[in-house]
């Protein structure tokens, strides 16, 4: 916890104990003791109650001290009770999950104050709210979600519309983001690109066809998609500000989601020079934070070769892979040939699943996949796992994330070989000037 | 759920290990923190696999010992690993083997842990692979140990700072958990542990130790029909 944070607890605390105490007890006491808690994770209502009573204070109950108290969403943590927060609805969206057979209706988004943005879950199916909407939310809480807070409101919450003054439009101060920090939930960016694709397509809302825009556009640090709602007459290798975005995701992808209310502004195409923008390359642990990434390079050790590599039988039909000459969809048929490694790879720092089709395959394994149909199976995989097992392969391509993990959806692969010697005497320098 | 992390570490460092994060409820797993932070659920070793023995009186439980250059790795592999104890059993020793597993802690009384691993997967390499993991190895021990000295410079480590350094959320949480419940990290130790790792792999740097003095008649025979590189692990296992 930031340290300015406590401050004002122990503000809190201070005051609760009253000027007989204030004197006996100092302030770095409490905030040593306090820091402790934080560092054991006790939730801090909790903890300044605990101190307030054993220095003597008299201790108040938790539910009448925060039932006025307003949070700011930067100041939220993960698993807090009874959140209070003013905020703006900066996107809803409802969507249909199965609960114990059930099709329930839920809704998701993104709040924004004037200190950041929250992703919501409201699991309410009567949710009255749409996009623009002030609202006072009391009873919420917080949990983690893949690595960042989130908020879920539950059966518990009361939510009021109120003056859309209280909370103006200006007081959302866009924050300039590189695309490689974009994440899912972020509001108000400002962010500098240049346009690598974009298409166009037609959608009906509410009985209106409107024309939105997608597409690709990247940094010096990354690529992201986009979506425009509004023709803003930019095209590809534009180079453009786009002032008053958010974020969303898809498998860990972020997307740049803008409409009229943002301002586009067309710069210089030399403010992004074509030639920075090389593909990035990232220790895994990055991609698995961000779940996924748009057209990133990684290497790793393949440390794992998966049933299912080798010569396998696609459904004629569907293109799946067939199990025991059966497609789960088409049943018995006559399957066609192929060959895919799906190897697991690793860097030490994260995982992450890989599977190659039939060129990258033939490719790395020096063997076509006519050659592999003459061997039988062990023969196959012995000299599969020769070729691939613990070697180190460098990929490219989109990494998608799902429950099961990240995959990279690889466009290029190379196994990657190094001088080792040389290598070992670089690192015996580097670790010379450690101590 | 997302795949485990398979972590690079030494057997120097791995069996210093006493710390156990131990997972809540069912479905969330179990870490061993290692002194400089590794955060180890999984892990992918490479070495020598010198002897595997039948401890179980009726059934199968296999021991086996895998050496790398700073120590050895003890696995325990039973009848719920069938694939890989029937390959462990089946394998020649000794043999260069690749193994990934998940770190299993053993508490005989209180205030003392050993470590050991339950395979997942075995395979034979060449030498040139394990040369390549004691280098990989060796990189990730050095990144640990950096990220380690940025933590000590905090005033109080946190998760966050590190990882604003650019650390993974793994890595600075096994580094926090590190420099609460180890007394004092002996750095030097594993730097040291990192230097004599590499001089495997740079032979033309340092002179060789003498490896006539205490040959058996074994090790002369497996040295006629082995190359260079194996002859040298074989003195190295010796002096372990």
């Amino acid at each position: 916890m930031v340290k300015d944070n406590l401050d004002s607890y122990i503000d809190d605390i201070l005051n609760a104990l009253g000027d007989d105490f204030k004197t006996e007890v100092s302030r770095e006491n409490i905030e040593k003791e306090l820091s402790k808690f934080m560092e054991y994770g006790v939730p801090i209502d909790q903890a300044k109650q605990t101190l307030i009573k054993k220095y003597g204070g008299q201790a108040v109950l938790t539910s009448s001290e925060q039932s006025s108290e307003r949070k700011l969403i930067s100041d939220l943590q993960p698993n807090e009770r009874s959140v209070n927060l003013l905020c703006r609805v900066i996107a809803i969206n409802p969507k249909e999950i199965t609960v114990k057979g059930d099709i329930r209706k839920i809704f998701y988004g993104i709040l924004g104050d004037e200190s950041g943005t929250i992703s919501f879950t409201a699991w309410n199916s009567e949710l009255d709210l749409e996009r623009g909407d002030v609202v006072e939310i009391s009873n919420a809480y917080t949990r983690e979600w893949q690595g960042s807070v989130q908020l879920n409101l539950g059966d518990r919450i009361s939510i009021k519309k109120t003056d859309k003054e209280k909370l103006p439009e200006s007081a959302f101060e866009p924050k300039t983001m590189k695309i490689v920090d974009l994440r899912s939930g972020v509001g108000a960016v400002d962010v500098t690109a240049r346009i690598l694709e974009i298409n166009e397509r037609e959608t009906e809302i509410d009985g209106e066809t409107k024309k939105i825009f997608s597409g690709i556009l990247a940094d010096e640090t990354g690529k992201a998609q986009f979506t425009s709602w509004h023709d803003f007459k930019f095209k590809e290798e534009d180079v453009l500000q786009i002032t008053g975005g958010y974020v969303k995701s898809w498998k860990g992808i972020p997307q740049l989601t803008f409409d009229q209310k943002a301002t586009v502004k067309k710069l210089d195409k030399s403010k992004i020079p074509k030639k920075d923008l090389q593909i990035n390359k990232m220790p895994l642990f990055m991609i698995v934070e961000k779940r996924g990434a748009l057209d990133v390079e990684v290497e790793g050790t393949i440390i794992d070769i998966r049933p299912g590599s080798g010569v396998i039988l696609r459904c004629p039909e569907c293109n799946r892979a067939m199990t025991n000459n059966e497609c789960s969809i088409h049943g018995a048929v006559e399957g066609k040939q192929d060959l895919r490694v799906k190897l697991v790879v690793d860097d030490g720092t994260g995982s992450v699943n890989s599977a190659l089709n039939k060129e990258l395959s033939e490719d790395l394994l020096g063997k076509t996949l006519e050659e592999y149909k003459k061997m039988d199976e062990v023969t196959m995989l012995e000299d599969i796992n020769k070729k691939l097992f613990a070697h180190r392969i460098n990929l490219q391509g989109n990494a998608l994330g799902d429950e099961f993990g990240t995959s990279l959806i690889a466009r290029k692969a190379k196994l990657i070989d190094f001088d080792i010697q040389d290598e070992a005497d670089k690192l015996s320098q580097e670790l010379e000037e450690l101590l | 759920m997302k795949r485990q992390t398979a972590w690079r570490v030494f057997a120097g460092e791995f069996n210093d290990s006493n710390v156990e994060v131990k997972g809540e409820g069912e479905m969330t797993p179990s870490f061993v923190v290692t002194p400089l932070g590794a955060k180890v659920n999984r892990l992918f070793i490479i070495g020598v696999l010198t002897d595997v023995e039948n401890i179980s009186q009726e059934g199968e439980l296999l021991r086996a010992h895998i050496s790398d250059p700073t120590g050895v790795f003890t696995l325990y592999s039973g009848q719920y690993q069938k694939e890989v104890t029937e390959a462990l059993s089946n394998i020649d020793v000794p043999t260069f083997v690749a193994v990934t597993g998940k770190a299993r802690t053993y508490n005989p009384e209180e205030g003392l842990m050993y470590v050991s691993i339950r395979p997942e997967r075995i395979l034979e390499v060449s030498a040139d692979i394990r040369d390549k993991w004691i280098f990989e190895t060796c990189k990730n021990t050095k990144d640990r140990i950096e990220a380690v000295m940025e933590a000590m410079k905090m005033d109080e480590s946190n998760v966050n700072e590190l990882k604003k350094l650019g650390y993974s959320r793994e890595l600075s949480e096994g580094i926090v958990e590190a420099l609460k419940s180890y007394e004092n990290i002996d750095l030097k130790k594993y730097v040291t542990l990192i230097k004599e790792s590499l001089q495997y792999l740079r032979p033309s740097k340092e002179t060789l130790p003498d490896i006539k003095i205490d040959k058996d008649e074994k090790e002369i025979e497996e040295e006629i029909i082995d190359d260079k590189k194996k002859e040298k692990v074989t003195i190295k296992k010796k002096r372990n």
